[in-house]
């Protein structure tokens, strides 16, 4: 039995500390194990410490011991280790055991620390489950936002596909006039007093054209290219500029105008600006389509932007077409429902779901006098004050 | 009147394509105007002035078909070759019933406007002076006293100067000189050269307002 002194020391350690004997039998066992393990002292000292053990530790620790004393390698001894503890009630719980040899005992004696780690592990199994979670959600937004990407995406080709008439027109422009011009310089330079200026200009025109014509393919590829899905401060109005040229050779073909009314000043948008665009161009193609095929006279379509009193922006798409049927408008943004015989029904679903991305809304009313209305509501990045 | 030039009217929104084919056309010496909307040009063009329109199926505002209608309901005879895209053949054909020239699919070979724009020109000069022909006629039988008028009626019709006399209550002789006054007001040196001008008249319609 240790001196007062120390069973004192003993006692006012955290951890509990068990010695035992080389047989494993119990010579101490202080305050802490006795809380720890639900026995008094008196029921543990001079048995053997296995009980103290869950199996398969229980039916296995007097062989440790006696491996130990015939090969004198230590395999716990200095290094400690997570070990399960079995309480008088049965119970277990997870502990860290780190063991001593008390100097120059022979036959050794053991002196081991047992402290319960369960609060530790929680904590650690929380946090993992935490980190699990955290994980699971990430890749789950980043499917997600794989997914917005592929639809934005094909999306944005199927727009292109519908608007491919008014591009083939719009790039035949520039080579019809570059042909036209260059017979008549052939022509100019073949007369027997060639007129140089008027060749030279034409030449210089069709520079022009040709320079026009790579405008619009690089705009074009701009678009249908897979940009990847990012969101930075954007002009919200150079972003509808940007796309005038495509829009300006869709309505082209189906003889409609598009007029821009665009706010001189307003805030940056916090935004992904192919997503964006998309929606743009799905909603200024639903509106001439719209106006087309209900074979609207004097087809207009206003593309604005303006600052609402709560400071939110607005970007709008509205038309001098038939509008929206009272019994169509609840249903607009649902996925699949089209009016439309090419359409894929996705268009204005998709275009909502890009608003929500982006923090904000899609709507539908009607235009005044006549005609349909979608506008998106943005918050704008926070204004330095 | 001030007797204009025949002139190749070009109306095409882009000016690329407006402005190439008016240069096309200093380069074979014919002269051209362009004008970049149908408003434009049918606030400028009047209808007496001869020559040709190419115009551009598809514009926005005031499409190249609506123009042509505008021409037709205006009485203008100027021939018009339309321009149009890829997929304008329902268009052409719409374009073609309602009297067009001819149409050509952008881009288009220059000899083959250029081609068309000649033939196109020299309709619109043939039909010019017999436009004008007829109207001489018209004038001719305006010049007619009413019961002349009625012989001539008679007379192109078929019918010989003892019918008329008795259609008319008129002697045959009265009726003889009411026929020698208008085969000479009308500078007709035979009846059948008669009809055919009468014929010519009413087949072709009512002329324009001039």
């Amino acid at each position: 039995m240790p001196s007062r002194e120390i069973q004192a020391l003993l006692d006012a350690a955290v951890d509990a500390i068990v010695m035992i004997d080389h047989r494993g039998t119990v010579s101490a066992f202080n305050r802490s194990a006795e809380r720890l393990f639900g026995y008094c002292a008196d029921e543990v000292v001079g048995r053997n410490v296995n009980m103290l053990m869950p199996q398969p530790w229980r039916e296995e620790h007097d062989g440790y011991l006696e491996r130990y004393a015939r090969t004198g390698i230590p395999h716990i001894i200095g290094v400690g280790r997570d070990v399960e503890g079995q309480r008088k009630d049965g119970s277990r719980f997870p502990a860290f055991l780190s063991v001593g040899r008390v100097a120059d005992s022979d036959p050794p004696r053991f002196v081991g620390f047992v402290r319960d780690v369960t609060t530790e592990r929680l904590a650690l199994a929380g946090i993992q489950a935490e980190r699990d979670h955290a994980e699971i959600r990430r890749r789950e937004e980043q499917d997600a936002r794989r997914l917005q990407e592929r639809l934005t995406h094909v999306s944005r080709m199927a727009t292109m596909g519908e608007m491919a008439a008014g591009i083939a027109h719009e790039l035949n422009q520039p080579l019809s006039a570059i042909a036209t011009y260059a017979r008549a310089c052939e022509r100019f330079l073949e007369s027997a007093e060639p007129d140089l200026p008027e060749t030279l200009s034409s030449l210089a025109e069709i520079s022009l054209e040709a320079l026009r014509a790579g405008e619009m393919i690089r705009r074009l590829r701009q678009l249908v290219s897979s940009q990847p899905s990012e969101r930075a401060p954007t002009q919200v109005n150079e972003l509808v500029r940007d796309l005038s040229v495509l829009m300006q050779a869709d309505a082209r073909v189906h003889r409609t105008q598009i007029a821009f009314d665009l706010a001189p000043t307003l805030p940056l948008l916090q935004a992904d600006r192919a997503q964006l665009q998309q929606m743009v161009l799905s909603l200024v193609r639903n509106a001439i389509e719209a106006m087309s095929d209900a074979g609207t006279t004097g087809r207009q379509v206003v593309i604005r932007t303006r600052r609402l009193p709560d400071g939110r922006i607005e970007l709008s798409v509205c038309d001098n077409g038939p509008g929206v049927s009272a019994e169509m408008v609840d249903r607009l943004f649902m996925p699949f429902l089209t009016t439309k015989a090419s359409g894929t029904g996705l268009g204005l679903a998709i275009s909502q779901t890009i608003a929500q991305g982006h923090g904000g809304t899609l709507a539908y009313r009607a235009n005044e006098p006549a005609g349909a209305c979608f506008h998106a509501r943005f918050n704008p990045v926070e204004e330095p004050v | 009147m001030k007797e204009v030039a025949p002139t190749v009217y070009i109306v095409d929104d882009d000016s690329g394509v407006r402005s190439s084919i008016r240069v096309l056309m200093k380069s074979v010496g014919l002269p051209a105007l362009p004008f970049p909307s149908a408003k434009e040009f049918l606030e400028a063009y009047h209808p007496r002035n001869p020559g040709c329109l190419v115009l551009d199926i598809r514009m926005p505002g005031m499409s190249g078909l609506e123009l042509q209608q505008a021409l037709n309901e205006r009485g203008a005879v100027i021939p018009v070759i339309f321009i149009t895209g890829h997929g304008d053949v329902p268009m052409a054909v719409e374009a073609m019933r309602h009297g067009a020239f001819d149409f050509l699919q952008k881009p288009f070979r220059d000899q083959d406007l250029i081609d068309r724009i000649q033939q196109a020109m020299a309709r619109d000069a043939e039909t010019r002076q017999s436009l004008q022909e007829h109207s001489r006629i018209r004038a001719r039988i305006a010049s007619l006293t009413p019961r002349e008028q009625e012989v001539l009626e008679l007379l192109t019709s078929g019918k010989a100067n003892k019918m008329m006399a008795q259609d008319l209550g008129l002697s045959q002789r009265t009726v003889e000189i009411h026929r020698a006054h208008v085969m000479e007001k009308m500078g007709a040196k035979s009846v059948a050269q008669l009809v055919r001008m009468v014929m010519d008249l009413e087949y072709r319609g009512t002329p324009p307002e001039r």
